[in-house]
């Protein structure tokens, strides 16, 4: 009897010690500014924890990377003073009840200028508050704007609109094709981006012959490749499904001996899809996003700073822990950052007027133009052009910049009929 | 007919890891009693050996797998002799332990490897043939070997229950832990015995499924669920009712995710596994349970 | 006498907790009158949950439950028009009828096969919602659910939701009525039946009690208040979807009951209301904090088998032992039984 109490103790003993060397060693100064000097602080709301985590945790992450940076660099500069940035975040774990705790916390306790946010289905009660409040905050989903959402920005992504410029260039350029299959998760990313697929195809006279959802939760992705190959489509469209999602999907595609087009919004980390199937298999394929450590992301025209130099330095500090949306958060960021030293102010609603001003913004992909009130109600999404990109010889090369607005004007009642029946 | 026939291939893939998940489950939830929630976990953490060994320090595959269902067992062990023992005689302490342990590996996966895209383990036998001389049908290699390592881990399990005194005395405990126990078997001993092979296999699991699917902290989640109704349909007391179970479930998952649609897959096998217990409150192997 | 005065004791007690209670509101900040209210809803659920295991079965359904009360009423009011006044009710006693429906399959099954016999029958319904957005909004769920809302002849209509202190009140008075039913369905006939039953079905069965039939009130009252709470949230969040009612949310009520105690109704509010503030005094280590989590859930079985409940006679144990200067009595071995419930069957 005894021995076992003494082991229990002994375990109780380690386990704290074990705590408190966690706790020392990673909730430490380095996010802390120092002394006298001025602070701001931003907020990010997101899911840390859980399976949805993969989309919020490498951007705060980023975000801590830029706000070493600007620190470094000496701050923020608002009139003669100099601010130190904080990021404080808070785990919602993608539940709407834990997303409003968080940000009444957020903005009342820690009295953050600015909210970060993934969005999605956390998101509703979390930016009514912010709304009430007059805080200004962003989403990576512009689908969660609305006509009451009025300080609630989509800077970055605009997803899924832009997925219009691929099928528009595939027609184009490759009009021999004339089916296609859409597989899709079964998610608030999914559903709209099929919408938009749907209205792409539609407009450029592509015949949809089969067009699913699987469960996010899916493991196998044999099934889903099975069923659309047994449709003999020329064209496969992943629609915007999680990287990992679209690997397997991809790795799938070639063992079942797929040989036709490939299309989808996104394709992180290609190399590794070429390395589990073959370069001749990925040649190509049409998606939306281009090489974050290309040499063409450092142009002018290309708003972020030293975009290389980033994502060395992310991969050193998180090694293994890019995602797509990563550099989507500390873009924002910096979007925000140039925002207040225009403003002369940190104050959201100054920021918020200095981002607007003039209808016009520095998107990542060049300056574009604040529109949506026609889709959302709303004209809070941040839309210009967007790259259409092809694997070739085994690399993304960037086929062309497409305007997303040219396409809306011209098939925009397609894209409100789909999204209408898609729901 | 070729779509047929590859889904027949797909499912038959499927089902093998599947029933190696759960016969570990009905093993340790038979002599223990316990509601094991963190078997998901033991499968996630044997992929991440397979990514830490084969992927980041190039040792061949197969040591690979072989060492994520020591580790896991091992890991098994140590949760059996520090948690699952003191609750023997309170298993709802013993499912808070397990909703614990959960949480742990969780974050432990999470911090020590990352939080971001999949872990990238390229299969060691890239490609895919076609089934004899048809077309239209492929088998991926690196899937018939998973295949291959779960059925003959499932043949040596079964032999070892079968064959060997200690796989006796584990089967009687499981059928009849009071019985066993009046037997003068000692209930602790076969505890921890259960707990490293039922850990082990799930380690295997994961393991030889690492190639093949997303390796990230929660893909324990959905295997759970699975290996939870694939037990219940089988009857808790039996592993061939598990086995049997897997495949039954597997297939009838695959051929409506193929025809239909995955959420309607999921709906429809849970309203299946429903059926089967109105018809047969106790699995369609099971022995009852005692009142 | 001495009766009496015990009873003076506890109304004094219970009186100076209610009085806390009432004053919380304006003691706390406001922006965690939040926390306050979702911890007043789950411990709704957690109440009726526990009354769901007195007979002995253990499900994994019960959060969805939750959610079909939390659909109904954002359904009854958004798309018929109902005010949440009647649409809450409603959606609870629709709650009670799709859960005695499902009583029919559920109780041919026992112990662990009734655990995940009622978690499949839950997460088809949850996968329900997913499927079909018509009506049920897909995985995005259904959003500007309209809030409860009181006329008053001067003020005008004051909104419920808009006010976090008045939807406190609101939720206080809904709890303190869930646990009155409770307790007072417990100390009845009707809630020592349900023990016999716990204790020895067959025995119970064969003096001519229906267990069925009690064991189906059972579940269907204890899956209307849960339906009730589930209304309670999604009228306060304004929306409603999926991934609130999940098995991972499920686990959490296991936990709070569990660890909060399954002896009096005490436990599962104790086991709410600590761990809810633990779990908020962890926040700030971000994607650590389940690990800690994780490990306080352990470490309080392991220390406190028969829940948090047990603390007081375990600390006067504990000092009794000091006072003595003997070894405290760890092990459980030694510990005279103290739970008059028997662990369940297998599960």
């Amino acid at each position: 009897m005894a021995k076992k109490g003494f082991t229990r103790r002994q375990f109780t003993g380690t386990a704290a010690a074990a705590a408190g060397a966690v706790a020392a060693s990673s909730f430490g100064a380095p996010y802390v500014a120092r002394g006298a000097e001025k602070v701001v602080k931003l907020g990010f709301l997101g899911p840390l924890t859980g399976e949805v985590a993969g989309w919020a945790l490498p951007g705060r992450n980023a975000c801590l990377i830029w706000a070493d940076q600007v620190n470094a660099a000496g701050g923020i500069k608002i009139g003669d003073d100099n601010y130190m940035v904080e990021i404080v975040s808070y785990d919602n774990e993608y539940l709407t009840d834990k997303s409003l705790i968080g940000a009444k916390k957020l903005v009342l306790e820690d009295e953050v200028k600015l909210v970060l946010m993934l969005g999605g289905t956390d998101a509703p009660a979390a930016v009514q508050f912010f709304t009430k409040q007059k805080m200004l905050s962003t989403t990576l989903l512009p689908s969660d704007l609305t006509p009451d959402t009025l300080y609630h920005l989509a800077p970055a992504e605009v997803h899924p609109l832009y997925n219009v410029t691929g099928v528009e260039w595939l027609a184009e350029n490759r009009p021999e094709l004339k089916t296609a299959a859409i597989c899709a998760q079964d998610d608030e990313l999914g559903w709209p981006s099929v919408a938009t697929y749907l209205a792409a195809f539609e407009a450029a006279g592509i015949d949809v012959v089969y067009n699913k959802y699987f469960d996010i939760a899916t493991t196998d992705f044999a099934p889903v490749v099975t069923a659309m190959l047994a449709e003999n489509p020329d064209i496969v469209c992943l629609d915007t499904a999680y990287p990992d999602f679209v690997n397997l999907l991809c790795e799938q595609l070639f063992l079942q001996d797929y040989k036709g087009q490939i299309i989808s919004c996104t394709l992180d980390f290609y190399g590794r899809i070429i390395e589990k199937t073959s370069t001749e298999f990925l040649e190509g394929l049409i998606f939306q996003f281009p090489d974050f450590d290309d040499p063409a992301m450092n142009e002018p025209h290309i708003n972020f700073e030293n975009p290389n130099e980033f994502f060395v330095n992310y991969n050193e500090r998180f090694p293994d822990a890019w995602s797509a949306v990563t550099w989507e958060y500390p873009a924002i960021a910096e979007m925000w950052r140039l925002a207040a030293e225009k403003a002369g102010s940190v104050e959201p609603m100054d920021v918020f007027a200095a981002l607007k001003e003039g209808g016009r913004g520095p998107h990542v992909f060049g300056d574009a133009d604040w529109w949506g009130e026609e889709l959302w109600g709303i004209d809070n999404a941040l839309v210009g052009n967007w790259p259409v990109v092809q694997i070739q010889n085994g690399k993304a090369t960037i086929v062309e910049y497409r305007n997303i607005i040219d396409w809306w004007n011209k098939h925009g009642e397609l894209l409100k009929k789909h999204t209408a029946e898609q729901g | 007919m070729d779509t047929v026939v590859q889904t027949l291939v797909n499912a038959l893939m499927q089902s093998s890891f599947v029933a190696l998940m759960a016969v570990g489950l009905v093993l340790i939830f038979g002599v223990m009693r316990v509601i094991n929630f963190a078997h998901g976990e033991f499968y996630m953490a044997g992929a991440y050996v397979v990514f830490w060994l084969y992927a980041q320090h190039d040792l061949p595959f197969f040591a690979a797998v072989v060492a994520a269902m020591i580790i896991v067992g091992i890991i098994g062990l140590i949760i059996e002799q520090l948690l699952f023992k003191p609750m023997r005689e309170n298993p709802l302490g013993g499912l808070i332990m397990s909703i614990g342990v959960l949480f742990i590996l969780q974050v432990l996966a999470a911090v020590t490897f990352g939080v971001g895209l999949m872990k990238h383990i390229p299969p060691l036998y890239p490609g895919a043939t076609p089934l004899f001389g048809m077309d239209g049908v492929s088998v991926p290699w690196q899937r018939l070997v998973a295949f291959g390592i779960a059925v003959l881990l499932l043949i040596g399990f079964w032999l070892f229950l079968k064959r060997t005194r200690l796989g006796w005395a584990l089967r009687a405990c499981a059928q009849d832990r009071e019985a066993a126990a009046l037997q003068g078997m000692s209930i602790n001993r076969l505890a921890l015995i259960a707990m490293g092979l039922g850990a082990g296999l799930a380690g295997a699991a994961g393991a030889i499924m690492a190639p093949l699917v997303r390796v990230y902290p929660y893909i324990g989640g959905p295997v759970i669920v699975t290996a939870f109704i694939v037990i219940v349909v089988g009857g808790i007391g039996s592993l061939e009712g598990a086995v049997l179970a897997a495949v039954l479930y597997t297939f009838f998952h695959t051929f409506v995710a193929t025809y239909l649609d995955g959420t309607i897959a999921s709906i429809l096998g849970l309203l299946l596994m429903l059926l089967v217990l109105i018809v047969r409150p106790a699995g369609l192997l099971g022995k009852g349970e005692k009142v | 006498m001495r009766r009496s005065s015990r009873f003076w004791a506890t109304s004094g007690g219970l009186a100076a907790l209610l009085a806390l209670l009432c004053a919380l509101p304006f003691l706390v900040a406001l922006y965690r009158l939040d926390i306050l209210i979702f911890m007043l809803i789950n411990v709704i659920l957690a109440v009726s949950y526990r009354f769901l295991t007195l007979a002995g079965e253990y499900s994994l359904g019960h959060v969805v439950m939750m959610g079909v009360g939390a659909y109904g009423s954002a359904l009854a009011t958004k798309e018929a028009g109902f005010p949440v006044w009647v649409a809450a009710p409603l959606a609870a006693a629709f709650t009670g009828l799709i859960a005695f429906v499902l009583a029919f399959p559920l109780f041919r099954m026992k112990g662990f096969y009734f655990l995940i016999g009622s978690f499949a029958a839950g997460e088809a319904i949850r996968l329900s919602w997913n499927r079909f957005r018509d009506p049920f909004g897909g995985p995005g769920g259904i959003s500007f659910i309209p809030s409860p809302e009181i006329p008053l002849p001067v003020l005008g209509t004051v909104d419920l939701s808009a006010d976090p202190r008045a939807y406190y009140f609101l939720c206080l008075a809904v709890v303190i009525a869930t646990i009155v039913i409770f307790y007072r369905l417990e100390r009845s006939r009707f809630g020592l039946t349900l023990h016999a039953i716990h204790w020895k079905d067959v025995l119970a069965e064969s003096v001519g009690v229906h267990i069925w039939w009690y064991k189906t009130f059972a579940l269907v009252l204890a899956s209307a208040f849960a339906g009730l709470a589930g209304a309670l949230l999604g009228h306060y969040l304004g929306t409603v979807n999926p991934v609130q009612f999940n098995l991972h949310i499920m686990l959490f009520v296991l936990v709070w009951v569990i660890v909060g105690g399954t002896r009096t109704i005490a436990g599962p509010i104790l086991g709410v209301a600590v761990l809810t503030i633990v779990d908020q005094g962890l926040r700030g280590l971000d994607e650590w904090r389940p690990l800690f989590y994780g490990a306080i859930l352990i470490l309080t079985v392991m220390f406190l088998p028969h829940g948090l409940e047990s603390l007081p006679r375990r600390a006067a144990e504990w000092w009794q032992a000091i006072r003595s200067r003997r070894r405290p009595p760890v092990s459980e071995d030694e510990e005279p039984p103290e739970s008059d419930r028997p662990p369940p069957r297998d599960a």
